[in-house]
């Protein structure tokens, strides 16, 4: 059906959610939600707690699977494809990863070989070889530990490389889930609350790392976050849900004014200003 | 005299400079440390050791290579199995079948008594291993027990209570001896140690941790996690019918007593005292479980007349091991090293200090 999908995604698109839900026993967690991420973009999805963002980005990647709509995605060979029904473990494949809100690292690995499982669908070589350290196996491990290096260096933690992921302070081991998702090389990261448990300058050196990776490794970026300021500093556009449905889509300054997300969410907070 | 003086030095050097390299080279190490076990039969035939003695190295030896199976499968992917002494009977008689029985040669009996139980296993895993938690426990406990009782009544087959006799392997024409197949248990196990250790090093290891520390990462990662969990069952399965073909070439003996659910509970116990995720603690484990209350305990006045000493020791020691020290006896020089580390970093700020 490559007719239907070519047109579920027009030309600079990268993502479409299109009339999404999902209900958990009663409750609508997701309702008919539709928006669009253009490739290249920086694209902020805000809502008050509860809203269901991070069930959107759940059912973007899989992990829950959606009662009702699609999403269409532009894989790495440029087809557009559509992700529900798609076991988990494959969206990777496609050309997307995601982060997590509570770091999900190995304490038992060093910050190199966590960085490195995010190359795991990368390897070619299969169990023999690697139980017998066959010439594929030892070059694809060289290969990307290399790549894993640099990886690191770009995010300024390569020199704790080699240091156990347990015990390292919060805001390294979230460096450490974003270099795990660049080793990949995807075209679409999902960060879920990058600045969550992150202290005032590590949140302002976010944004520029947001937009380095943007520019850097050439994706678009989709991400979840409280933090006003980052949203509104770092994001090309916005949207903005409450209680699973659709409030608005704009830029920054647009969402900023939106009557319908001041009533929802920034309202209460320019109260307390 | 003075040649030699100079001489001394430069060799005692040489010899530091080359223990240095072999110790820094993980490999050298594993077969530096199969060397030293291939040297403990010469102890034997210097009247130093009994001669039993060697029979529980042996023992040591295979159980060994067992208990590094279960490594992979409880230190690194988090899944645990009780059906390790099934699966290892299953190897011993098959092995033991093939070489008595059907004349078949010493490398078809190990190729069959590997294969066999490690496709009988996946089958199992293929089942159990889509429901998670403790449902692979279950179901390995279930199949052992199938197996034990298999092992009792084919009696035309497996000897039944008797059991089945075997004997010592044929290797490329030769019929080797006691020490000989000893030393083909020492070649086995560091050959299983180095491929344990290519594969938690590589990319499948890496799968296997992410599996184990958080299972999200590790399907956003791409991990597919029936794959990996199959392919560690599968790998612990295969490692478990190797240990029983080793153990039947060595024991010459095989009996259904042997396989049941003690002898797994002793595997695990193994790993958990030696360490998870460590391969020479898993051998250090191995050590205690099956040689220290044979060879140590039982000549102990008083203590050495209890029965079921055995018992005692282990459960003792694994009550220990989980208080104090939680990684496994394979943890402590961690220990030791973050100690003298903190040692040091005391006297250094006490010196600062005073200088001060």
């Amino acid at each position: 059906m490559p007719d239907i999908s070519s047109a579920a995604l027009n030309q600079g698109e990268a993502l479409s959610i299109d009339h999404l839900s999902i209900s958990f026993g009663g409750l609508k967690a997701v309702d008919d939600l539709s928006f669009t991420v253009n490739e290249k973009e920086i694209f902020g999805l805000i809502g008050p707690n509860g809203a269901g963002k991070t069930t959107v980005f759940n059912c973007v990647t899989q992990f829950y699977k959606p009662n009702s709509g699609s999403v269409w995605f532009r894989d790495q060979k440029g087809e557009v494809i559509n992700l529900v029904g798609r076991p988990v473990h494959e969206i990777i494949k496609h050309g997307l990863v995601r982060t997590f809100q509570n770091v999900e690292v190995i304490k038992e690995l060093s910050l190199l070989e966590n960085v490195m499982i995010g190359a795991h669908t990368n390897f070619k070589a299969s169990v023999f070889e690697q139980a017998f350290k066959l010439p594929r196996a030892r070059r694809e491990e060289k290969e990307f530990r290399k790549k894993a290096e640099d990886v690191l260096k770009f995010l300024e933690i390569d020199d704790r490389k080699d240091m156990l992921a347990g015990g390292q302070p919060y805001g390294v081991l979230k460096k450490v889930e974003l270099a795990r998702t660049l080793i990949s090389n995807p075209s679409l990261i999902i960060l879920d609350e990058p600045a969550a448990g992150l202290n005032d300058s590590e949140t302002g050196g976010l944004a520029d790392i947001i937009r380095n990776i943007r520019d850097e490794y050439n994706c678009t970026i989709l991400l979840v976050e409280h933090d006003m300021r980052l949203v509104m500093g770092v994001c090309d556009r916005i949207c903005a849900i409450s209680f699973g449905k659709f409030l608005a889509c704009d830029s920054p300054e647009g969402i900023h004014q939106n009557k319908l997300v001041q009533e929802a969410y920034l309202g209460e907070e320019e109260d307390e200003i | 005299m003075n040649g030699l003086n100079n001489k001394s030095p430069s060799l005692l050097k040489e010899g530091g400079a080359l223990a240095l390299s072999v110790y820094k080279n993980t490999y050298l190490r594993f077969i530096a440390f199969g060397a030293v076990l291939a040297l403990l039969p010469v102890l034997q035939s210097a009247g130093l050791m009994k001669a039993s003695t060697l029979s529980y190295l042996g023992n040591v030896l295979i159980y060994a290579v067992v208990a590094l199976g279960l490594n992979l499968l409880l230190g690194y992917s988090g899944l645990i199995s009780l059906g390790t002494a099934g699966f290892m009977g299953f190897g011993s008689y098959l092995a033991a079948i093939f070489t008595e029985n059907l004349q078949l040669s010493f490398w078809v009996a190990l190729l069959v008594a590997v294969a066999v139980p490690t496709l009988f296993g996946v089958a199992i895993g293929f089942v159990s291993l889509r429901i998670e938690g403790i449902y692979l426990a279950i179901a390995t406990l279930c199949v052992s027990e199938i197996l034990l009782k298999t092992f009792e009544q084919v009696e035309e087959i497996t000897g039944g209570m008797q059991g089945k006799k075997a004997n010592y392997p044929v290797i490329f024409g030769s019929k080797l001896d006691r020490s000989g197949t000893y030393l083909l248990l020492v070649i086995a196990l560091i050959l299983t140690m180095m491929l344990t250790y290519n594969l938690v090093n590589g990319q499948m290891g890496r799968a296997m941790h992410a599996m184990r520390g958080s299972e999200v990462a590790a399907q956003a990662m791409g991990v597919n996690l029936l794959k990996y969990r199959l392919i560690s069952f599968a790998l612990a399965t295969a490692y478990a019918g190797f240990a029983g073909a080793l153990y039947v070439f060595f024991i010459k003996y095989t009996y259904p007593t042997v396989w049941n659910i003690n002898l797994s509970l002793y595997v695990l116990a193994a790993v958990v005292i030696g360490g998870m995720r460590s391969i020479y603690g898993t051998v250090v484990g191995a050590f205690l479980v099956w040689a220290v209350p044979d060879l140590v305990l039982k000549n102990l006045p008083v203590i050495g007349k209890i029965n079921g000493l055995p018992y005692i020791f282990n459960g003792v020691l694994i009550i220990l091991v989980i208080m104090f020290f939680p990684e496994g006896l394979a943890g402590i020089p961690t220990r030791i090293k973050l100690f003298i580390k903190r040692i040091k970093e005391k006297n250094a700020a006490k010196g600062g200090a005073q200088s001060a």
